[in-house]
């Protein structure tokens, strides 16, 4: 079995999540967010002195996303807002050009984005994200929407709060949190949501497939429970990026 | 006095109505527009139907096509939705390629459609690997009053439901295919999904069925879709943050209206059924 699959069924539990800020050094911010199955190989180098332990981490069925922000930036004519900054995103997909369905996440991840941010305070500007999937193992809206938030964290521009996106499916009888693509292939339907940090209240919503309206309620409540754990793992990072600067 | 108010402080003017529990255009907040729906009104399509939410128009087509299936799936059809939002419906869409909302509109309906399965692809399928139908299904709006999903999708079931496919014969030594427009068939369609747009106003206030400009004035929207009592879609392109309740609220409200829209549609098809069989007398 992947061990995606044990800590997905037995622990009823997020895939681990990696995350490194300022991946970038021309945007503003940035962010690259791995979200994923890995096992660790664990060796001891020995040199002349001392003995080395390593441990190799191998990464299989990761979804991956590099978020980049600019901004406040200026604003084409067209799209200046008189009393709020313009939010422009731009998804690129890892092959080919964007289709409709990248359209759609664009306008999810814009519109999650606008609610985040403290746009008032800068009008007749715009911020622009810019988010490059790198692979996707189930998972993508989520991953990206997380993405773009470290990455509008890590550029440092007002936000009213933070986001974290969490997806699960229905399978026949149980709501599995957080699913790989392998996973996805027997799911009856497959929910993401996003969470506010401040009241953990739903921010956004998208689902595919059918469902009932309780169990739509009873993956959302284990889904706001496992956003808990993102934005733990949030502030987890700025402690370890504030001890590097 | 009324029309300057509105022009100068939107928001305050809006405020100020739903102070009252009403609305600027004398609905309550939980009110829906009435609907509207007339099917195989275009003579020349294979289907059709109109549907008017309030002012909100969508006008559904059905062309039918035979091509060769693809390789990997080669014993299924296929379905194309696509919504068009010319500058015709409002200003806000300028002449060129379609806009951000008519991508999302389109990609949306199809989503809806597929995960509702109205239609099942493999009944599309004439001969495996040889010839299947293409269902194309353009919805165009003639004016933009907000609930844009709701309309298309109405619109695009009920075009679905009137579409009748012709027999087809299909030689595959001779490669011959022979096509009976007198002698067709209903589509298998079943169930119908039904979406029911709110609109979140200043964070707290929902309004259901928003008009174009509370669409606009809103900040932000939920669109649930319902079909046989059972979510095919919710759908919250972010926007303020809604508590768990205002979300339970919005379901059960959707489910209700589900009900009515589908009684809604059948009544529009057996009128037209009834319009024909008088047709039919009148001929004989």
């Amino acid at each position: 079995m992947e061990d995606s699959a044990i800590f997905n069924v037995q622990e009823q539990w997020l895939r681990p999540l990696r995350c490194e800020l300022n991946v970038l050094s021309r945007p503003d911010g940035s962010a690259m967010i791995t979200q994923g199955s890995y096992f660790i190989l664990c060796c001891y180098v020995n040199t002349f002195l001392y003995s080395y332990r390593v441990h190799i981490f191998f990464f299989k069925g990761n979804t991956a996303v590099v978020a980049a922000v600019y901004g406040p930036v200026d604003v084409k004519p067209q799209r200046i807002l008189v009393d709020k900054a313009s939010i422009e995103t731009v998804y690129k997909p890892k092959s080919g050009l964007p289709n409709v369905a990248d359209r759609m996440r664009e306008t999810i991840i814009k519109n999650t984005c606008e609610t985040a941010l403290l746009s008032a305070i800068h009008p007749r500007t715009a911020v622009c994200i810019v988010l490059q999937e790198m692979q996707d193992s189930g998972g993508l809206l989520s991953c990206c929407i997380n993405a773009a938030c470290m990455a509008l964290m890590d550029s440092g521009i007002a936000m009213k709060f933070l986001v974290a996106a969490v997806s699960c499916m229905i399978s026949e009888d149980d709501i599995i949190l957080d699913p790989s693509d392998k996973d996805l292939m027997g799911s009856k339907a497959s929910l993401t949501f996003v969470f506010d940090s401040a009241k953990k209240n739903l921010v956004a919503s998208h689902t595919s497939g059918v469902f009932s309206q309780e169990q739509y309620h009873e993956s959302l409540l284990k889904c706001r429970q496992a956003s808990c754990e993102i934005f733990e793992f949030y502030r987890s990072l700025v402690k370890k990026y504030i001890i590097c600067i | 006095m009324d029309a300057q108010y509105k022009v100068i402080d939107p928001v305050k003017f809006y405020r100020d109505h739903l102070a009252h529990k009403i609305r600027p255009d004398g609905r309550g907040l939980l009110k829906f527009r009435p609907a509207v729906i007339n099917v195989d009104s275009i003579g020349t399509a294979d289907g059709s139907a109109i549907v008017k939410i309030g002012n909100t128009t969508v006008v559904c087509g059905v062309k039918l096509e035979l091509g060769v299936p693809k390789p990997e799936e080669s014993n299924i059809g296929w379905l194309v939705p696509n919504v068009t939002l010319p500058p015709l419906c409002s200003p806000r869409f300028h002449p060129g390629p379609p806009s951000d909302e008519a991508q999302v509109a389109s990609n949306m309906l199809a989503e809806i459609l597929s995960n509702a399965s109205v239609l099942d692809l493999r009944a599309l399928c004439v001969v495996p690997e040889r010839l299947a139908w293409a269902v194309y299904l353009d919805a165009v709006c003639l004016n933009h009053d907000g609930s844009i999903l709701d309309a298309c999708v109405v619109a695009a079931v009920a075009a679905l439901r009137t579409v009748r496919l012709p027999r087809v014969e299909h030689d595959a030594d001779k490669d011959i295919t022979k096509v009976f427009p007198d002698e067709r068939s209903s589509l298998p369609i079943t169930g119908a999904p039904i979406p029911t747009t709110h609109a979140i106003f200043e964070d707290e206030v929902i309004l259901v069925d928003p008009t174009s400009d509370e669409e606009s004035l809103a900040s932000g929207l939920v669109t649930i879709t319902v079909q046989n009592d059972q979510m095919c879609s919710v759908y919250k392109p972010g926007g303020s943050p809604l508590a768990d309740e205002n979300m339970q609220a919005c379901l059960s409200r959707a489910r209700t209206r589900a009900i009515q829209m589908n009684n809604l549609i059948e009544a529009a098809l057996a009128a037209r059924d009834k319009e024909e069989t008088k047709d039919q007398k009148l001929i004989s």
